[in-house]
């Protein structure tokens, strides 16, 4: 057909230009439909020719398969990569627009030197040798004036790997990644005290094969991760009921069946009264809890006092509705799940909400069950061998920068070595935390203190400590004290403009970085290659540590000629080449039912907990003399004219990193406060007119309204990442309210983990 | 047999994650302000006071009887055999009567190039095997798209299998190619389309412009090409202001 077309054009253009000069010359009285319209072939447009190379998305932390078209030399297109089992050839719009990170206009271009104060973001462009050099100087001079431990790195991407193994290097054990302290870690922790085992950084669940979710605040098709929401989706379709638990009425909740607006930070009160339900009414799996369960005649005797009325004042959920659920889930279990949010740093007692999450999980028996929770396989790709670190620190697993809870969380220091500044996994300060990733919240505390020792020196990799640690002046403070600061990153950002050295790196469309590994039904190794060459004067991270490396004497740690070796070097341990990888972008163990839901074949679940079984009553907790995690810890509520401050996310909004993303900005370029009419009748307040957020502090600014029943009348809400004050930042600055100044940072008291939910604010029309 | 190419979006399954909107948007070098395809999103209060939100991804509906074919004076704007309904950029003056025949403001004028863009079912990938690159991308995999007259496509089983309904009412029934599930739900009045006070119909821009078919083919092209110059001076003066008008979708 479209040879017909090629051969059609020439006559076609040729009629055309006839047709035009019969138009000026003449009047002739013609019929409309055979001369004003042109009859002659239509021109088609045909695909251009492009290229395709393997990658692995940077937008988010779900890291979808990716492949990139390129053309000319460079990329245009993100599509999917049909084989990765974490989003099965889907791409959200975030993962689409990541052509706008590798094009932004306002990308980090060159080396530059700080020539202002800092904040200021006066700057000079300087070659990268100069700038390398000047880091590990700076960087040297701090170890010897205060010692290796005075070094903070804390990496925010998906390209953070090198930096953590530069800084271990160098001897600090100061290394942090908000996924824990900021994020996740309430609920990996409270999986791996009661079942010893966690979901995982990519969610270990049967979500196709379910036939119940109860999502507790998980806004699974917003705080969108592609194969999660895809396999979500799947399940509702295959008509498994859903009750959404939200204090806001998200689009979650418009695929649910039954949306239960709870009262923000009592999620605990409402699973602890389930549990009650359950365990009284005799409606969980006897056979399980026979064969694999400890301690349930003991977590009788403590939610006896919990009963569904007593909840109903504290959560406004109904008692009826919680017997009801209990009883609709018993009837399906065990394809069941108590769906737990991503982010658990809200409320006092994060751990108890993890832990009764795990906990009802367990007493419908869902573990290895279709439906429920299955066991991963990880395809094993040994990392390469390296010399010891000579500090506390536990080192990164095989898994290599993905999220491990597994990995010795409860690590404790080794006799007369450096213990963490933060006090993750340090005997006596916050032991359940993750030495491996740290307490972010608790490290920028460290460094703004200065306590429990100098730290003079920050290494950052990605991340916005502004946007995702609350209180801006601890932030502020922590920055000051520096010595020297040292920032990498694709973007500017309000952060890394208080760096002293500024070096950009390359976009992840634009370079390779180590393997990607990971575990579900199917085990796989993922590559992600460059696309196109750097568009600007940048280079990738292992390219910029393995130089530093050099400069300061840490050769030994990066003993590969390039990044490629490197990964070359890997993949022979595994018995595989780069050349193999390279067909497909990701090589895969099959899904193996028998492995991923042994229960369903005969076998045997394995729950790696002290005693071998669930503790339903944690052993490592009593050990620890905090088995109280379990209580019901009373929570702020909001006095005459207060409201409780809520944040969370959107589909095509990724953290405080994507507002200046062009393509995304488009959707949303600021945010609202989401406000219930009838509390914004009281205040006089119409949808869309601007008002001013205040808390107790002072803190806070002015936002427009959005004016709906989608929130509780208690409740004010607003989504993260806006509020940008950076000028570099030439599309998101000055855009919106941060919802970082607003929300709280008070500690978790088991884990140290921050507590974003506590605070309240005022609400007035400007 | 000639194949008849439908749009199928399960409203159930669409998260407004804008996945489908980029993936247009790169695929095609959209310029910024403008775009192919949208998701609408829709919140009201229920019967029961509570409150509900639909999800309406849309684009051209490729109509069985297309208006904007019909006032095209150039014969720029056509539909393919197979149902698609095209521009062709040699041809379009870039007159816009076509903008607001379209009661789904699928139209728009490129700046750049200066013709009229639009969905295309990308027929450039079509017809090489490919699937549209926003049902490609699609998370919620709710955008299906096909041959409805090949009985054993997933358009034609799903079109079976579930209730559909169209973007049609009684003004406005044009026999669109795009279809929707709503699990029963009823549509919402705002993603309906609507007749633009504009909008000139074909039988209109015969009467008014050529009402003997007399005036000529000099007429004709006098006509179009002096609506063309029209609307680029009306263009330069509100472009600025216009910018990103299309975000409400």
């Amino acid at each position: 057909m479209q040879e017909s077309n090629q051969s059609g054009k020439a006559s076609r253009r040729a009629f055309l230009k006839s047709m035009m000069g019969t138009a000026v010359a003449s009047t002739a009285a013609l019929s409309l439909d055979a001369q004003a319209r042109i009859h002659a072939p239509h021109e088609l447009e045909t695909l251009k020719d492009y290229e395709e190379h393997w990658g692995f998305c940077d937008m988010c932390y779900w890291r979808c398969g990716l492949k990139v078209r390129s053309r000319d030399g460079k990329a245009f297109k993100i599509d999917g990569n049909p084989e990765h089992p974490l989003n099965r050839g889907v791409v959200c719009g975030k993962g689409n627009s990541g052509i706008q990170v590798a094009f932004a206009p306002n990308r980090l271009k060159q080396p530059m030197e700080r020539t202002g104060a800092r904040g200021d973001n006066k700057w000079r462009p300087m070659p990268w040798d100069e700038a390398l050099d000047k880091v590990a100087h700076e960087l040297n001079k701090v170890k010897e004036k205060y010692g290796p431990q005075a070094l903070v790195m804390i990496g925010h991407g998906t390209w953070e790997k090198p930096y953590h193994r530069l800084a271990h290097a160098f001897g600090t054990p100061n290394t942090t990644s908000p996924v824990f302290g900021l994020c996740c870690g309430p609920r990996g922790v409270a999986n791996m005290l009661v079942a010893g085992r966690e979901l995982g950084g990519n969610e270990t669940l049967d979500l196709e094969n379910c036939k119940y979710f109860l999502m507790m605040g998980r806004n699974v098709t917003e705080s969108l991760h592609n194969g999660e929401t895809l396999g979500w989706i799947d399940g509702v379709a295959n008509g498994a009921k859903v009750t959404y638990v939200d204090p806001r009425y998200t689009i979650t909740a418009s695929k649910a069946d039954e949306w239960l607006s709870i009262r923000p930070l009592t999620d605990h009160a409402f699973l602890l009264a389930l549990i009650h339900v359950v365990i009284k009414g005799g409606l969980y799996d006897t056979q399980f809890v026979a064969e694999y369960v400890t301690g349930l005649d003991e977590l009788a005797a403590k939610v006896e006092q919990y009963t569904p009325e007593w909840q109903e004042e504290i959560t406004t959920i109904p008692a009826d509705t919680v017997r009801r659920i209990a009883l609709e889930m018993a009837q399906k279990a065990p394809a069941v799940l108590v769906y737990s949010p991503r982010r658990l740093t809200r409320s006092s007692n994060d751990l108890g909400t993890g832990m009764s999450i795990s906990i009802l999980n367990s007493l419908f028996g869902v573990w290895d069950r279709n439906g429920g929770i299955f066991t991963p396989q990880t395809f094993k790709i040994p990392e390469i061998t390296l010399p010891e670190f000579p500090h506390a620190h536990v080192t990164r697993g095989e898994t290599g920068g993905d999220f491990d809870f597994a990995q010795k969380p409860f690590a404790t220091d080794a006799e007369g070595k450096i213990q963490r500044a933060d006090g993750a996994g340090v005997v006596g300060r916050w032991p359940l935390a993750n030495a491996q990733y740290g307490l972010t919240n608790e490290m920028w505390r460290a460094m703004a203190e200065q306590d429990p020792y100098p730290l003079k020196a920050l290494l950052t990799a990605g991340g916005n400590g502004f946007s995702n640690s609350t209180d801006y002046d601890t932030i502020r403070k922590a920055l000051l004290n520096m010595d020297f600061y040292v920032a990498a990153d694709v973007i500017p950002n309000e952060m890394n403009s208080y760096a002293d050295i500024l070096l950009p790196e390359a976009s992840y469309l634009e370079r390779y970085d180590d393997l990607q590994t990971g575990g579900m039904q199917e085990g796989f190794v993922a590559l992600r290659e460059p696309a196109m060459q750097p568009l600007h004067d940048t280079k990738g991270s292992w390219d910029i540590c393995k130089a530093l490396s050099q400069r300061m004497g840490l050769e030994a740690w990066f003993p590969h000629d390039s990044i490629e070796a490197l990964l070359e070097d890997r993949l022979k341990k595994a018995g595989l080449s780069l050349a193999e990888l390279k067909e497909k972008g990701v090589i895969k163990i099959p899904a193996d039912p028998k492995i991923n839901f042994p229960r369903e074949h005969g076998g045997k679940s394995v729950f790696p907990t002290p005693s071998g079984k669930i503790e339903l009553i944690p052993s490592q907790l009593q050990a620890l003399g905090m088995a109280d995690a379990i209580e019901w810890a009373e929570q702020p509520r909001p006095k005459d004219g207060e409201f409780h401050f809520t944040f969370g996310r959107v589909g095509f909004h990724t953290h405080a990193r994507t507002q200046d993303n062009i393509w995304l900005n488009y959707f949303m370029p600021e945010n609202l406060l989401w406000i219930h009419p009838d509390a914004a009748v009281k205040l006089g307040i119409s949808d869309g007119e601007t008002v001013e957020v205040k808390d107790a502090k002072g803190r806070g600014g002015k936002i427009a309204a959005k004016v709906t029943p989608r929130i509780r009348p208690d409740t004010v809400f607003t989504v993260h990442g806006f509020g940008h004050w950076d000028t570099r930042m030439t599309t998101a600055v000055g855009k919106g309210l941060s919802d970082s100044l607003l929300a709280s940072d008070t500690r978790e008291k088991h884990i140290g983990s921050i507590s974003m939910g506590m605070n309240m604010v005022t609400v007035t029309k400007v | 047999m000639v194949a008849k190419y439908v749009m199928l979006a399960d409203t159930t399954r669409c998260i407004n994650c804008k996945a489908c909107e980029v993936a247009c948007r790169a695929e095609w070098d959209t310029p910024l302000g403008y775009s192919r395809d949208w998701v609408k999103e829709v919140e009201y209060v229920n019967a029961k006071g509570l409150p509900e939100v639909q999800l309406f991804p849309g684009r051209c509906q490729h109509c069985d009887d297309p208006p904007c074919v019909e006032v095209c004076p150039s014969g720029a704007s056509w539909k393919r055999e197979d149902g698609i309904v095209l521009v062709d950029h040699a041809i379009c003056s870039g007159c816009e009567l076509c903008v607001p025949a379209c009661p789904y403001e699928a139209r728009w004028l490129n700046p750049v190039t200066n013709t009229i863009s639009k969905c295309t079912f990308c027929q450039p990938r079509i017809d090489k095997g490919l699937q549209p690159a926003c049902v490609e991308t699609c998370v919620g995999r709710a955008l299906i798209f096909g041959d409805a007259n090949d009985p054993n496509s997933a358009v034609s089983q799903l079109l079976k299998a579930k209730e559909w309904q169209k973007l049609v009412t009684d003004e406005v029934n044009i026999g669109p190619n795009h279809y929707y599930y709503t699990a029963g739900k009823a549509i919402p009045d705002s993603v309906m389309p609507k007749l633009n006070e504009r909008h000139l119909s074909g039988t209109l821009m015969e009467n008014i412009v050529n009402p003997l078919g007399t005036l000529g083919i000099g007429g004709m092209m006098a006509v179009f090409l002096g609506a063309g110059i029209k609307k680029l001076i009306d263009r330069r003066q509100d472009v600025s202001n216009k910018e990103g008008s299309h975000e409400q979708h």
